[in-house]
């Protein structure tokens, strides 16, 4: 009897292994076009990622207001030094026109510029924000989260990106962006900023994103909420 | 050297000059608010100080964060007094500006505290515009379409700003309002609202991050008179009574044994003791009520056994019967009939412990004791009969023919029908009932005792029963019992006197002149000491010798009645414990006793 099972269990070994078609693989799902699934518009992915980057600012506000609240109790912030943002070399249109009258190119990869910017110092924020006793961990991990939302909306505007490039609103001219573009959060003068500067940095990058990406899309999709 | 000096000193005194004169250098002016309509311009007002009594200047001076260029405010006109107002170019988004205000008059200046403004964060956009309010009238009832249109100056078009909205509506004798978000969008539909009123309506909208604008003037709009069909309502309703009325049904149904018993409650069949229903289902009435005979009920007694010797009343001319009342203390007994002692019933003061009472107060009483002896016998009956009705409980009345009963007496609460109806010979007692619950010392010698006692227990038999009891017979708890042996020799004894114990001293009358027995009944009767029960009872033997029909043979079954001699009551006082040897103390089983007679 247990002779037989092993013949049994062997045959069954040899044919999972031989056969090239038993291996398993993932295949795309809407690989037949607009008949298999639905394929989400250009319209719908703006949406998405500007409910996206909505959200990503909400989250950076309540932080930088805890963070205000709690830590800093002097308001009109007398005395206080602003040190540059890291992200200050980057050139972002500071108005409405401004903003109007750059390219589409441009003004998708300065949102792309921003996000990459903020992939590592929001990781660091992270890390110094779980280290310190101070803060609770519902802070930390709302800028964990802050972090991950930033990624993934780096993603999402990435793909509206190729999206867009795909449909021949882009031209080519939107370059990928090198691991160079990445940058420290190191202001002028070398030294590490602070778990505040990067939080009130950070506010005002996302509050950039989110308005530049409404102005994206109701240059290139203005068909509701424009 | 005195150039400086004199600058020194007109200063000091301009100063002095400038203070009796009350002007002064100006107050610090503050900045209230900056406000930004639409993300592209802005304004910012200040509050001036104290002037000082002097004109004073203001200057807005500004620079941006990270640089050290300060230029002054462009437009102090555009935005009113005391303001700033910021162009599209010179408002730069999300750069801090810092921001201060001087005051400048002739004697100084003062410079307000700077302030940090970013633009982006101080968003008020205006109103919304042309809020228009319209009832709709469709099949559900009316409603009312609220709609409006962005505030003119904000750029939602180029996605620059966004714009959420709000209203709210009230009646206008309402407090609150009641606040509704629209979102996004330009119009709304208000529902439920109360038809026949007038509502007021406002509206205004906010940026995703700012302020909230002002409330735009307020709409009016009045709802038309309907009649709400509430149709739905009534379906609801039906829906759930039908789901309620099934419920029931089907508990009903699940408890309907229940229910049956509830209502219709089976009929409890006969329940009666050694009643068999089988029989009476079989139909032979016989035995079935044969099985109810209990033998031996109702118990047949013979009656004529349980008639107490009548003791025979001593008949006299003067058929008064004083008894006494129980209160023993005014009653000496007035009877008015004689005593007699010749008879040699020994001396009348034998009669009862009435006596002794009467014997305390007044010596002279004795005629007038109790003389229940003297009663014949029908007198008795009928004074009894007639008198007792008229007896007042516990009162001592007396008078010729009146009946006053012995309450201790009386304690024995057997109605004595027998006696009313054959009219026998009355028995007095004389001799006070001891109940079991008598002292043990007391029997007779605390007859008075007793009747105190007993008077206020009986004192609510006064009234008939009481007149019965006159005539019932004092009876000892137990049960007749065969008594003594008649073999003793008789004795007749006499009560001597009564100790301060309240005993009484009997001492033999062998050597007085003895009656021929039962030669009549006016004499002297002795009985026979039957028994002497636990509590101090002596049960008298039925004197068979007399008049018995029955012959010697059945102590205790004759019906011949003894008198008991009136003037020589023997109260038998108990010895506690001793009873047997106080009897043989006597001598003889003859007590002339009236009292203890077995009851029934």
């Amino acid at each position: 009897m247990s002779r037989s099972l092993k013949q049994v269990a062997v045959l069954l070994v040899a044919l999972l292994c031989l056969d090239p078609h038993s291996r398993v693989s993932s295949a795309p799902i809407c690989t037949h076009g607009p008949s298999g699934c639905h394929v989400p518009s250009l319209a719908d992915l703006f949406d998405r990622v500007i409910q996206h980057s909505a959200r990503m600012h909400s989250v950076s506000n309540d932080l930088h207001s805890e963070f205000e609240q709690y830590f800093l109790p002097s308001k009109n912030h007398i005395g206080k030094i602003y040190r540059k943002c890291h992200t200050s070399n980057i050139l972002t249109p500071n108005g409405k026109e401004n903003a109007q009258k750059l390219a589409r190119e441009e003004l998708t990869e300065v949102i792309l510029k921003l996000l990459m910017a903020w992939r590592d110092p929001l990781f660091q924020l992270h890390q110094s924000m779980a280290d310190q006793q101070d803060f609770n961990s519902f802070s930390s991990n709302k800028a964990l989260e802050m972090g991950d939302m930033a990624h993934e909306l780096r993603k999402g505007v990435e793909k509206v990106a190729e999206k867009m490039r795909v449909l021949g609103m882009l031209g080519n001219s939107v370059t990928g962006l090198s691991a160079a573009e990445a940058m420290l959060p190191l202001s002028e003068s070398g030294e590490a900023m602070s778990d505040y500067e990067l939080l009130y940095c950070f506010r005002r990058d996302s509050n950039k994103v989110q308005n530049y990406l409404k102005i994206l899309k109701c240059r290139i999709v203005p068909e509701h909420d424009c | 050297m005195r150039n400086s000096g004199a600058v020194l000193i007109l200063s000091f005194i301009a100063k002095l000059i400038s203070q009796a004169a009350g002007v002064s250098a100006p107050g610090k002016p503050r900045l209230t608010s900056c406000r930004s309509p639409e993300k592209e311009t802005f304004t910012c007002w200040w509050e001036p100080g104290d002037d000082g009594g002097l004109p004073t200047t203001y200057a807005l001076y500004y620079h941006l964060e990270n640089s050290e260029t300060i230029y002054e405010c462009p437009d102090y006109r555009t935005a009113g007094d005391n303001s700033c107002f910021f162009n599209k170019n010179d408002t730069s988004l999300w750069v801090n500006y810092n921001i201060t205000v001087v005051a400048t008059n002739a004697l100084g200046k003062n410079i307000s505290d700077p302030v940090e403004v970013d633009v982006a964060y101080i968003v008020q956009p205006n109103t919304p515009e042309n809020v228009t309010a319209v009832v709709v009238d469709e099949d559900q009832g009316p409603f009312v379409r609220v709609s409006w249109e962005k505030p003119r100056t904000a750029d939602t078009r180029s996605g620059w700003i966004t714009l959420q909205y709000q209203l709210r509506v009230k009646q206008k004798k309402d407090k609150e309002w009641e606040e509704y978000d629209a979102g996004m969008q330009k119009y709304y539909n208000v529902f439920s609202l109360h038809p026949d009123k007038e509502f007021m309506v406002q509206v205004r909208c906010k940026p995703d991050h700012g302020f909230w604008s002002e409330w735009t003037q307020t709409t009016y709009v009045k709802m038309p008179d309907y009649i709400p069909r509430e149709r739905s309502l009534w379906i609801m309703i039906t829906i759930f009574s039908v789901f309620i009325v099934l419920i029931l049904t089907w508990t009903l149904n699940v408890k309907r044994n229940s229910v049956k018993l509830c209502l219709l409650p089976p009929v409890p069949g006969p329940k009666i003791k050694g009643f068999d229903k089988q029989l009476l289902k079989s139909g032979k009435s016989e035995e079935v009520f044969n099985s109810l005979v209990i033998q031996g009920f109702p118990p047949t007694i013979d009656y004529d056994d349980l008639l107490v010797e009548y003791l025979e009343v001593y008949d006299n001319e003067e058929q008064e019967l004083v008894l006494d009342s129980k209160d023993l203390s005014e009653d000496c007994m007035k009877s008015k009939s004689p005593s007699d002692c010749d008879s040699g019933r020994g001396s009348c003061d034998s009669r009862t412990l009435l006596l002794e009472k009467c014997m305390v107060g007044r010596e002279g009483s004795r005629s007038d004791q109790h003389q229940y002896s003297q009663h014949g016998e029908t007198s008795w009956a009928s004074t009894e009969s007639s008198e007792c009705q008229g007896l007042e409980p516990g009162s001592p009345e007396f008078s010729d023919g009146r009946v006053k009963t012995w309450p201790v007496v009386f304690s024995s609460p057997q109605p004595h029908h027998h006696y009313q109806v054959e009219a026998v010979k009355p028995v007095y007692h004389s001799v006070p009932e001891i109940l079991n619950h008598s002292s043990p010392h007391a029997m007779p010698a605390n007859y008075q005792n007793l009747q105190h006692q007993d008077i206020p227990q009986q004192e609510g038999r006064f009234g008939k029963p009481a007149c019965r009891h006159s005539q019932s017979y004092t009876h000892g708890l137990d049960t007749p019992a065969p008594g003594v042996s008649p073999s003793r020799s008789l004795e007749y004894v006499e009560v001597q006197r009564i100790n301060p114990e309240n005993m009484l001293l009997l001492r033999p009358l062998s050597d007085q002149n003895r009656e021929p027995e039962g030669s009549d009944y006016a004499g002297e009767d002795y009985s026979k000491v039957k028994e002497l029960t636990s509590n101090n009872i002596l049960l008298l033997q039925r004197d068979t010798s007399y008049q018995c029909a029955d012959g010697y043979s059945q102590a205790g079954q004759c019906t011949t009645q003894q008198p008991p001699h009136p003037c020589k009551p023997v109260i038998y006082q108990s010895h506690s414990g001793m009873p047997q040897e106080g009897m043989r103390v006597m001598g003889n089983g003859y007590v002339d006793t009236t009292v203890l007679m077995p009851s029934y």
